[in-house]
């Protein structure tokens, strides 16, 4: 079959939302199907909205016998055949409306902007045959926003058994972009709250430098140079594997992320549990407390103190790893599932 | 810096200028740039969905681009400050082929409207590009005529030129590239079948459809060629192509008129072989210089079995003209290196 998958972008950012993209392609192909990935632009800035919808209108793929859409605005292409793994709305104008992050005024303009938004989303999400999220949290809200019913198609890695668990060191670890609303700034304040000899290890590239110079701040004013690595760059995908085989756990506490992120299920692939906050999002399909990580709130001391129990409690960490890894048994995890339901 | 390749698609094929803009990419790379490519789909039926293309290529926004390398219509027409646009082609069916009666717009009011509406909007895509330059001199001629726009011819280099390093020669002559009516395999079958000497060629590159495959077997059938001709008919691996070629005595190819030097000819500089062609070749001849780069015939079977005579008759002038072919190509100095100083400038 030939299959289009066309997803959009921002040139030159790398991160998950190209991963789901690229890693389909992959497997598509393995499973014998002739594939073109179609990128393209997408600027949110609310008053360039509308003229980009059109183009995505104006897009043509009638050549391909599927079309799999993914990061909006994709799924306003046309197509005859065309299902979605929808993996979020443009959010400004949905669920963080609300919030800090709309970045626009709340007026007359833009409420009239975001209802003729909504409307259309709606109306092309219900062109598609089928709608698979990749989360609970995204299927809620494409059921509250467009009322539209979906099937949660959870995201897999690509070739996960290069994970596997070696030892439990005394290094939490975390493996993702440096942003503010990754919140590697709480786990380093969480580090003035553990024993020695606990280490912390962030690694990953920053878009922002100002954000690191901040982590590089919090870590000189607490004096936590002896139990914080910082380091700020893109590490290959071994020495990845390496870190997670041989650390005790795992931390990762983005702030309101649409599904679980790959950093987590990139833990429970290495039988290691993962701490997060109550606020992380999609996160929490994945990690329950107590059972395949720690949950606490957003805040500093509560994290340390899970931190400590997770070095100290060495079988129950253990444990925890283990259920985490069955956990991605149990959600049903695999690129065979994804192929299976996104074909069928 | 971070660089935007921009060039079409057409889902699910892929050609020519698809490896030019991955070449170029990887070579942006190598300079220290952040290079990608955005390659937004268009199709030229039916016409009258031109427009709307036109109008989508324009309406996208780009964010956290430095600068835009654009290779072809409609997809030069994109917005950006800092745009250059290396042309391989227009959309000719509103220019040339138009004129010869070759176009999908129709000769009516609403086909005129269009073809004018491509134009106007050609202009102003060009005039908003801060540098032009076409792929042949062919190119910049039709882009002059019709648009009055000037531009500097900027020939593309061959890819992975590292790969065509010559070498010992065995005892047959090359004949690479596409397989089709333009390219005249046949005509070179007849000529084999009119040389004195038993002179042996490989043929090999992908046949356009089924009835370019068909017409040359029957035909290397019908003049009993089979025991000094191989037919390789298939998109060959680089490197394949590149082993046939690096040890072939002499390299032809004779395709009728081509716009540009032809990438199988300076492949074959590169790789140091004997160049032989025909006088109505198009770009090739200036690559092609009789009796001292290879030897150019007359385009009918006689004149082409003569200089594959000679040629296989005197293997110190194919090593000659080899050595001169290299040595000329190199002084015309069409590298990656060059392309990418002058693009990113």
């Amino acid at each position: 079959m030939k299959i289009a998958i066309c997803s959009s972008f921002i040139p030159f950012i790398n991160g998950g939302a190209r991963n789901i993209v690229d890693w389909l392609k992959c497997i598509l192909e393995e499973y014998g199907h002739r594939v073109e990935v179609i990128y393209l632009p997408q600027a949110d800035s609310p008053e360039l909205l509308f003229q980009q919808m059109f183009a995505y209108r104006w897009i043509d793929v009638d050549s391909a016998d599927l079309l799999i859409c993914l990061r909006p605005q994709a799924h306003l292409i046309p197509h005859e055949n065309k299902k979605l793994w929808f993996i979020h709305h443009i959010r400004a104008f949905y669920d963080l409306w609300d919030s800090p992050y709309r970045g626009f005024p709340d007026d007359f303009n833009h409420k009239g902007i975001r209802d003729a938004l909504i409307s259309i989303d709606t109306k092309a999400l219900n062109e598609s045959k089928k709608i698979f999220t990749n989360s609970k949290i995204v299927s809620n809200r494409l059921k509250e926003y467009n009322k539209i019913n979906s099937e949660v198609l959870y995201p897999p890695l690509i070739n996960p058994e290069r994970f596997f668990c070696k030892s439990f060191n005394n290094e939490i670890v975390n493996v993702c972009r440096m942003e503010h609303h990754k919140r590697q700034h709480l786990l380093i304040e969480a580090m003035k709250y553990t024993i020695s000899p606990i280490k912390l290890r962030l690694c990953g590239v920053s878009s922002n430098q100002q954000y690191y110079n901040d982590l590089l701040g919090i870590v000189k004013t607490n004096n936590l140079e002896d139990k914080v690595i910082l380091e700020n760059r893109w590490i290959s995908d071994l020495e990845k594997v390496e870190l997670l085989s041989t650390c005790f756990a795992a931390a990762y506490l983005p702030l309101d992320e649409d599904s679980y992120g790959y950093p987590s299920l990139e833990a429970a692939h290495s039988i290691k549990p993962v701490l997060t906050t109550s606020d992380s999002g999609g996160v929490l399909e994945l990690i329950e407390d107590g059972i395949s990580g720690y949950v606490t709130e957003p805040d500093p001391k509560a994290l340390g103190e899970k931190i400590n129990e997770l070095f100290i409690n060495k079988n129950k960490t253990m444990r925890m790893g283990e259920n985490a890894l069955n956990k991605i048994t149990s959600l049903n995890i695999s690129w065979d599932h994804v192929v299976n339901r996104l074909l069928t | 810096m971070k660089v935007l390749v921009i060039n079409n698609m057409a889902p699910f094929v892929w050609g020519g200028a698809e490896e030019l803009a991955e070449n170029l990419k990887q070579n942006l790379i190598i300079h220290g740039h952040e290079a990608e490519i955005l390659r937004i789909p268009f199709k030229y039926e039916p016409a009258n969905d031109i427009i709307s293309q036109m109008m989508m290529v324009r309406a996208f926004e780009l964010t956290n681009v430095d600068h835009v390398i654009a290779l072809k219509f409609p997809v030069y027409l994109i917005r950006h400050p800092k745009k250059t646009i290396w042309l391989l082609h227009q959309y000719r069916q509103a220019y040339d082929l138009f004129d010869v009666g070759l176009s999908n717009i129709p000769n009516s009011d609403n086909g005129l409207k269009l073809k004018k509406s491509i134009k106007n909007a050609d202009n102003e895509a060009f005039i908003e590009s801060r540098a032009i330059y076409t792929n042949s001199k062919v190119t910049q001629d039709r882009l002059f005529k019709y648009n009055n726009i000037k531009s500097t011819v900027l020939l593309p280099p061959v890819n992975n030129p590292e790969i065509f390093t010559g070498g010992i020669m065995d005892d047959y002559i090359f004949a690479g590239g596409r397989i089709n009516g333009m390219k005249r395999q046949c005509l070179l079958l007849e000529a084999l079948s009119k040389t004195k000497k038993r002179v042996k060629m490989i043929i090999a590159g992908p046949p356009d459809s089924d009835a370019d495959r068909n017409t040359l077997i029957l035909l290397l059938e019908k003049l009993n060629l089979k025991d000094r001709v191989k037919l390789d008919l298939r998109f060959l691996p680089r490197q394949e192509y590149a082993n046939y070629l690096n040890k072939s005595l002499a390299s032809i190819y004779i395709p009728l008129d081509e716009d540009s030097l032809g990438y199988v000819m300076m492949e074959s500089a590169t790789a140091g072989k004997a160049l032989l062609t025909t006088s109505d070749s198009g770009g090739l001849l200036h690559l092609v210089k009789h009796k001292e780069t290879g030897l150019i015939s007359e385009p009918n079977a006689e004149s082409i079995a003569e200089i594959l005579d000679v040629i296989w008759e005197d293997k110190k002038k194919a090593l000659l003209y080899g050595e001169q072919a290299r040595e000329y190509w190199n002084s015309l100095n069409i590298t990656w290196n060059n392309v990418i100083k002058v693009l990113v400038k």
